[in-house]
């Protein structure tokens, strides 16, 4: 959790993150990329790898797939995924027999690349069940998020806005989030930042679904902060008229030209 | 309303769309009386700015008259007489505070999409994507003004539109290019590309004292025009073998104290290294064609500075940062700060010291937009700069 000390007059803060680092999440999201082409065209696979693409080849290839899977959604979902990182490490020697029996069988060199790839993520796979594996106590679940926006405007009057902005301090409430107003230096107006933790459901899984429909807390305080700036600053919120409703990331991928609106939206 | 609409790569084309409202309180509504196509239109048209939207309203060089005003506009009323920067500002954020105003914090509705390509937000801006904001611009008979009480500077009646409708661009633009060059007696400037921005950029450094002033493009309309109004030389770099070894006999070995780029991303050139970035340009590798800006960094004397406000929109490839570093080149650059030089600059036309409208060659109606672009991406018949009337 984030610790500040006040150290020679110089505070200093420590933002501790989750124990699953961004090579676990890699090896998450391919262990769920692979599987699924394994399930999904299991044919194609196995003509990639030098099998013969018929009968039980295929039914092999599909259950694989589904392993595949399995194991990228329990590392992808769980705080601390040692076993299942470990579980990657089994499946990789499980791939090796099988494509070894394949290789022996068919004597394709294709099956030969597909050896040399596998042991190619098994470095990291090793790599990275060993890293977890080292790791003690209770597992860090969330990741702190800390949201920061300057306001050009002195600090009481920055509160004051704050207090009248009702339903941004009740969302802040509904997510345990500390909010805190420092005079910015130089003369630069105030700092407002917002910290809490974020652990979406279903752990990463489930942070990308609410990220790609722009539903996940960070860009929705990102927006909010922005918006309450503009308003603390110039009077209002900023529309154009590709995005009538100011601004909102939801909104910024699908947005209409940039083109007087028939109704104007107040 | 009639307005000129982005409809896709090299497609333009004046549509019936419906007339601009007041969104916002500090909104104001201006009827245009005159309009000009910029050459950072021109990146748009050939599709070199990403996140353009069929329909969306072209322009960003434009005036007229206050026909509507928001309930939070105090300084302008119906009736007035308006020249329109293109960056939006609100002034009363950090930015603009400093005078800062193409980086205002507040104006781009669409903060998230710029910050994830720049790594901050800036400024919102007319008819320029929806990077900058996706305002519709004015290349059309009406535009919307948000932030109408910090932007347009009010026009006296007996000043013609074309002495003064550049202040809403080029003419800042091409003086702030001068003025990041930090002039001091005796210095010799140098400028790529004798386009609108260029041919300001050279009027401004002679009246900022520049001793000499060489402006370098390839089309020979377009540096007579530069020779006979603004005071400057002419070097066309299709001419000379280098253009930096040029420039080193013409200043004595020194090279220019500084360079200012007026060409941008799509600069032309010959030979090998031109097919190089044109092919990664197309093949979208890279996003710029920076040949002038290297060109700039090498001839700069050591020591100088390499102003650059030729429009750039991504990652620029062979960069010669080793020129750069090891001669102590300072680069300055930025959107102009159009807010910021209003006022002066109209003073200096109204007591005569430049006519800005030298560099209008081209007079067409709103309707005739299409072939305005036309004219000016081909540089057919001698165009160099096209002004549109609704």
């Amino acid at each position: 959790m984030l610790e500040s000390s006040e150290r020679g007059g110089v505070a200093t803060q420590q933002i501790r993150t989750r124990d699953k680092d961004s090579l676990a999440q890699f090896l998450g999201w391919f262990s769920v990329g692979l599987g699924t082409a394994q399930i999904a065209a299991p044919k194609q696979m196995c003509k990639l790898v030098g099998a013969s693409g018929e009968g039980a080849a295929r039914i092999v290839m599909r259950l694989m797939g589904a392993r595949e899977i399995t194991q990228g959604v329990g590392i992808l979902t769980r705080p601390r995924p040692t076993t299942w990182l470990w579980s990657r490490v089994a499946g990789d020697g499980l791939d090796l027999a099988l494509l070894g029996l394949t290789a022996a069988k068919n004597r394709k060199a294709r099956s030969a690349f597909a050896i040399a790839n596998v042991l190619a993520v098994a470095v990291p796979d090793v790599y990275e069940s060993l890293h977890l594996s080292r790791k003690q106590g209770e597992p860090q679940r969330g990741m702190l998020v800390r949201k920061a926006v300057t306001i050009n405007r002195p600090r009481n009057e920055v509160e004051q806005a704050w207090a009248g902005a009702q339903e941004l301090r009740e969302k802040m409430l509904n997510v345990n989030a500390q909010v805190s107003f420092t005079p910015a230096p130089g003369s630069r107006g105030t700092e407002l930042a917002v910290e809490f933790v974020q652990a979406p459901p279903a752990g990463d899984l489930g942070g990308a679904v609410l990220k790609l429909a722009g539903k996940d807390l960070a860009t929705e305080l990102t927006d909010d902060l922005r918006r309450f700036k503009q308003v603390v600053e110039t009077g209002e919120v900023v529309r154009s008229d590709s995005t009538p409703a100011g601004h909102l990331l939801a909104r910024q991928l699908r947005q209409r030209p940039a083109q007087p609106i028939e109704e104007a939206v107040r | 309303m009639r307005a000129t609409c982005w409809m896709g790569r090299n497609a333009v084309e004046v549509e019936n769309v419906p007339d601009p409202k007041i969104l916002n309180e500090r909104d104001a509504i201006v009827r245009i009386t005159s309009t000009a196509i910029c050459g950072s239109d021109l990146h748009l048209v050939d599709g070199y700015v990403p996140l353009m939207k069929k329909g969306d309203v072209l322009g960003h060089e434009f005036m007229g008259e206050v026909v509507e005003v928001g309930k939070g506009v105090g300084n302008l009323s119906i009736g007035d007489r308006v020249v329109v920067p293109f960056p939006i500002a609100c002034g009363a954020c950090n930015a603009c505070e400093r005078q800062l105003y193409s980086l205002c914090e507040n104006s781009n509705p669409n903060a998230r999409l710029a910050e994830k390509m720049f790594g901050h937000p800036t400024a919102g801006i007319f008819g320029y994507s929806h990077l900058t904001g996706g305002f519709a611009g004015g290349q059309s008979e009406y535009a919307r003004v948000p932030f109408a009480d910090v932007g347009p500077i009010k026009i006296e009646n007996g000043v013609s539109d074309e002495s003064v409708l550049f202040l809403s661009d080029v003419f800042p633009t091409g003086y702030m290019g001068a003025e990041m060059c930090d002039i001091s007696d005796g210095d010799v400037i140098a400028i790529w590309g004798a386009g609108p921005v260029g041919q300001f950029a050279a009027a401004s450094a002679r009246m900022l004292g520049a001793e000499r002033v060489f402006v370098i493009d390839r089309f020979e309309y377009r540096l007579r025009i530069a020779r006979e109004h603004t005071g400057a030389e002419t070097l066309n770099y299709e001419d000379v073998d280098s253009v930096p070894e040029a420039l080193k006999e013409l200043t004595g070995g020194r090279g220019p104290d500084a360079c200012i780029e007026a060409v941008g991303m799509e600069a032309h050139f010959y030979g090998p290294l031109y097919a190089y970035d044109r092919i990664k340009q197309a093949a979208r590798l890279e996003t710029e064609r920076p040949f002038a800006l290297r060109e700039a960094i090498m001839s700069c004397r050591p020591g100088g500075i390499v102003s650059v406000v030729g429009v750039y929109g991504g990652f620029v490839d062979k960069f010669p940062m080793g020129a750069l570093m090891n001669k102590g080149v300072s680069m300055r650059t930025g959107q102009c700060h159009v807010q910021r030089y209003l006022r002066p600059l109209l003073e200096r036309i109204q007591e005569g010291e430049i006519d800005p409208s030298f560099i209008i060659t081209h007079r067409l109606p709103l309707d005739d937009a299409a072939r305005g672009y036309e004219l000016f991406k081909n540089k057919q018949d001698d165009c160099l700069k096209v002004v549109l009337t609704p």
